[in-house]
């Protein structure tokens, strides 16, 4: 069931105009917090509005233009986008607090929260997109307005981290581009409303081709590895940048067009006859424990982040290529509880930086004495990484687990459980060092960090726990993941 | 309707023909009259060229027989979509000349600004005639009036770099002149008319082949240097990069698309008598397509002088209408076709906008320009959306030709060629990244490039109005494709595909 609806536009629209209104008024800072609070909380409000709709199976449209003969910029909110534009626009909102606090000393806060804002907008956009044109449209777009935000220092380091990032976003680009060609060459249409449009009597190998190289495209920005080189570089951006960025908008809107290739455009019967996802399954399930393997390694707290991000994301790739209900209801709940679980550990590294100036793992001795709150939220992200009851991550690994049952292929069960004690490897000594280690005579002064970088990692991290205790709560996250399961699986 | 009225056509080229003879005489040596009398003649030919875009929008192609002499025996002048280009000719021109007035008399010698402002208008009435003309010979006439204004714009500015450029371009210019000419030569000892309509149905009945491909194979080759497609393109980046800026920019947007729509022209000759086989000539041509993107980029990226950068780049993106031609199915002419329309805006966008970044602060090498983002934030901002559309990042007019020529390239069954491309595109952000790099998140070396302002109403207008356009042609994209579609449509449909 359609209905025109122009909230679905108003969503990116919204931070669009926001972003325009930052350029032109922004020397006030004022006007700057008024603008992008505003705009985040507007928005979070609209796509809010919409998700009653969305659970009730009723899905809005709204057609922009027709952009070339046929094919038009339009947006369309199914459950699976709306989902993503629900963590997208409260993470916004949630981000924008942190920043305004985390970047009073930087310079060119104009830009920054100019460009910040259209990254939101067009996030969004990549959400409702209805058809694969649009969503490349919004998916290039998303890569040169982050490109002013990860060099955002403009040190040689930075600009040096900015280019390996557009140079590996953009050759994804390239890929989706020709694969979209090819998908409209054999199926004529690129709407992504139906579950699968290629036709099965297609060439093998040209299918072959157009699913390699869509997934070559989108897994770029997802990091599947051997793809994910950009990442760890490009955490030089500055910590807002890093949280919302490269744990949520830019890496999720990859793992993102990984499901619309998957569940869209192919479709599970096509696929599960072709056999293409096995491959895609056996790289997520190497990138998963590969990329656990590298952040063991590391010792700056934000480059172990990047690595970990690296393995969690392809949970969600996995999840698609297994083709079965429950880990596609993973794949998608994945999404939010990632993001919310990696935004805390972001938030809480920027805090600690911004506090104590401490960067490097080792230096964290005793630090959960100091900052209790903001550990306290570390340790939760920390949990939910690993998979433990009444977190997010558990949600996800006992779904994909179930799932790896379903298809037959149980030793993808076994990735989880390995990688649960790699995550519990790299994680929990941190949690360690901050409470039972370090200097005593430290703990005698709590100097948390102030409020406006405080209150959003707390938040994150009670979500967290939200979201690992709703999952049979009708009108939750969980429900709507479902909502999106079920369409695509025509159950 | 007062575009119905048939005198429109011959109108479109005695307007800027007979007001660009006469400016030295209106201006009796006084810069600022001779601009104003230009721009009143430019847009005249705007509003004329519209009144012929909008005829062919409603009611299709059209002729006009010059003194009633019925064509094939008369002259004729021949309007169908490819001839919309007259407008972006005349649009690009009068926006040329209005940003002239203040650049012209900086970068000029004082009583050499009428004659800067007549040959600007005698390009553009050329560049018209050679895209409405139906006769083969008038074509010739037409080309030889848009290159002999060519090489005096080049060499205006009476510096001895800008005249061994303009000698360069000549040398080269004339030698493709001669080629095309002896190529039209040929067709009409074939078939005994020079009407191109005629020509085209008289050719299948030609005795031999042979002189039909040598006349063929010598228009293309005079075309292709006129369209500085690699190897041939020695002549262009000196040109282009020494010429005044809204020289360049009608050299690099306008000039060069003469030996596309010349290419057009032909092809409509000979697909629809199916005289000779070109589909060796077409493989050639994506071939020498591919290798123009590339090569194009390659040489961009060693340069420093922000103009030379941009010549280069538009040997790449001739590079991208000529694999277009080459793979003559209906996606890829049209993604072809509509590039050369937007090319032209994004190129003259541009070239006006390092003008303007030139004329104010007196720099040309990124190494010097570093921090004119904060400088000059306007004309920046323009310089990169022309940049950010060039590459062909949606939803700018850059991408259309990309996406269309990629999906032509499914079409004919050479996805090697979209592969091509759209990594070739790739190659070309690498260096319009280091000019926004350069621009804005580099320290500056000059400190007073940081507080120059933005340069005078007169360059900024004009630089805005086609950076804006290269947002709205893209998002409207369905306007100009839509609008080439029959012609491509009516070139393809003799080959039955």
């Amino acid at each position: 069931m359609e209905a025109v609806d122009v909230r679905v536009l108003l969503a990116p629209a919204i931070s669009f105009a926001c972003s325009g209104l930052v350029f032109l008024m922004g020397r006030n800072v004022f006007w700057r917090r008024f603008w992008s609070l505003g705009a985040a909380s507007l928005k979070f409000v609209v796509v809010l509005s919409m998700l009653p709709a969305a659970l009730a199976g009723k899905t809005l449209v709204w057609n922009l233009i027709e952009f070339t003969p046929g094919i038009g910029i339009a947006f369309r909110a199914d459950a699976l986008g709306m989902f993503f534009a629900l963590v997208s626009s409260a993470l916004w909102l949630i981000t924008t607090v942190y920043a305004i606090g985390y970047m009073e000393p930087e310079h060119a806060k104009v830009r920054f929260f100019g460009f910040f804002a259209l990254c939101v907008s067009t996030t969004v956009g990549v959400a409702f997109a209805e058809n694969l044109l649009t969503l490349f449209v919004f998916y290039e777009t998303l890569t040169i307005c982050t490109y002013p935000l990860v060099i955002h220092e403009e040190t040689p380091e930075a600009l040096r981290a900015g280019r390996k990032y557009l140079a590996y976003t953009l050759s994804g680009g390239a890929c989706i581009l020709l694969g979209a060609a090819l998908t409209y060459q054999v199926a004529g249409t690129l709407t992504l409303s139906k579950p699968g449009i290629v036709p099965a009597s297609a060439d093998v190998r040209t299918l072959a081709v157009l699913f390699a190289t869509l997934i070559a495209g989108f897994g770029v920005k997802a990091a599947v590895m051997p793809l994910h080189g950009w990442l760890p570089s490009a955490m030089v951006a500055p910590t807002p940048v890093s949280a919302l960025l490269h744990a949520v908008a830019v890496v999720k809107v990859g793992a993102f067009g990984v499901l619309r290739v998957v569940y869209n455009i192919f479709g599970v019967e096509l696929l599960k006859r072709l056999g293409f996802a096995l491959p895609l399954a056996y790289l997520a399930a190497f990138t998963i424990i590969a990329g656990s393997v590298a952040a063991l390694f590391q010792d700056n707290l934000k480059r172990r982040l990047a690595y970990s991000t690296v393995s969690q994301l392809s949970y969600i790739v996995l999840g698609a290529a297994l083709l079965t209900p429950a880990s596609a209801s993973a794949a998608v709940a994945h999404i939010a509880n990632q993001a919310f679980a990696k935004i805390t550990m972001f938030f809480a590294a920027g805090a600690i930086q911004r506090t104590t100036g401490k960067t490097q793992v080792h230096e964290l001795g005793g630090i959960g004495k100091q900052m209790p709150l903001t550990m306290a939220a570390f340790t939760v992200a920390s949990l939910s990484f690993v998979g433990m009851p009444l977190t997010g991550g558990f949600i996800t690994k006992w779904y994909l687990s179930v799932g790896a049952f379903e298809s037959g292929m149980w030793w993808f069960a076994l990735i989880m459980v390995a990688s649960s004690l790699l995550n519990a490897a790299y994680w929990l000594p941190i949690v360690y060092l901050a409470f039972l280690k370090g200097p005593q005579e430290v703990a005698a002064a709590p100097r948390e960090a102030k409020p406006s970088l405080l209150v959003p990692t707390v938040a994150c991290a009670v979500w967290v726990l939200v979201l690992g205790t709703t999952s049979d709560v009708p009108g939750m996250p969980f429900a709507l993941a479902r909502a999106a399961v079920e369409f695509v699986f025509k159950m | 309707m007062w575009w119905q009225w048939p005198h429109w056509l011959p109108l479109a080229v005695l307007v800027p023909l007979g007001g660009g003879v006469v400016t030295p005489a209106v201006a009796r040596g006084s810069a600022r009259r001779a601009w104003g009398w230009a721009a009143g003649v430019s847009a005249a030919t705007v509003a004329v060229s519209l009144a012929l875009v909008i005829r062919v929008a409603r009611g299709g192609p059209f002729s006009y027989a010059f003194g009633g002499w019925q064509p094939p025996y008369g002259i004729e002048f021949r309007f169908d979509e490819v001839s919309a280009f007259a407008f972006v000719v005349a649009f690009l021109g009068a926006l040329a000349i209005v940003f002239s007035r203040q650049y012209a008399p900086h970068a000029l010698a004082e009583p050499r600004v009428p004659y800067y402002y007549t040959l600007l208008l005698l390009d553009i009435a050329g560049l018209i005639g050679f895209s409405v003309t139906g006769d083969l010979f008038n074509m010739y006439v037409f080309m030889e009036i848009v290159s002999l204004t060519g090489y005096a714009l080049v060499a205006i500015s009476g510096e001895r770099i800008a005249e061994m450029a303009a000698f360069k371009y000549l040398v080269l210019g004339a030698v493709s002149s001669l080629l095309a000419l002896f190529g039209i030569g040929m067709l009409y000892g074939v078939t005994g008319t020079l009407n191109i309509a005629d020509a085209a149905s008289r050719l299948g009945a030609a005795a031999s082949t042979m002189p039909v491909i040598v006349a063929v194979a010598l228009l293309v080759l005079g075309f292709m240097v006129k369209a500085a497609l690699f190897p041939l393109h020695v002549w262009l980046p000196d040109a282009h990069a020494i010429a005044p800026s809204p020289v360049s920019a009608v050299l690099s947007g306008l000039v060069v698309k003469l030996g596309l729509v010349g290419m057009l022209r032909l092809y409509g000759v000979v697909y629809a008598s199916r005289a000779v086989d070109l589909s060796s000539l077409n493989w050639l041509l994506t071939w020498l397509g591919a290798v123009s993107i590339v090569m194009g980029a390659f040489f961009a990226i060693f340069q420093d002088d922000i103009k030379m950068m941009l010549a280069y780049s538009t040997i790449s993106n001739i590079g991208y209408i000529v694999m277009g031609f080459g793979l003559a199915s209906q996606y890829a002419l049209v993604g072809a076709a509509v590039h050369i329309f937007n090319h032209a805006l994004i190129k003259s966008a541009l070239f006006l906008a390092a003008g303007a970044i030139i004329y104010q602060t007196g720099y040309r090498r990124l190494s010097d320009l570093r921090g004119v983002g904060r400088g000059m934030p306007l004309t920046a901002a323009a310089l990169s959306v022309g940049a950010v559309s060039i590459v062909g990042i949606p939803p700018t007019a850059g991408f259309l030709c990309k996406w269309y020529i990629a999906l032509g390239a499914f079409e004919a069954k050479r996805a090697a060629f979209g592969f091509a491309l759209v990594f070739g595109a790739l190659f070309i952000f690498v260096y319009y990244i280091r000019m926004v790099n350069a621009f804005y998140f580099q320290e500056p070396v000059h400190a007073d490039v940081t507080h120059v302002g933005d340069p005078p109403l007169s360059m900024l207008v004009p630089v805005w109005i086609l950076a804006a356009l290269c947002l709205i042609m893209g998002l409207a994209g369905k306007v100009p494709l839509t609008f080439v579609a029959p012609a491509v449509s009516r070139l393809l449909g003799p080959l039955g595909g």
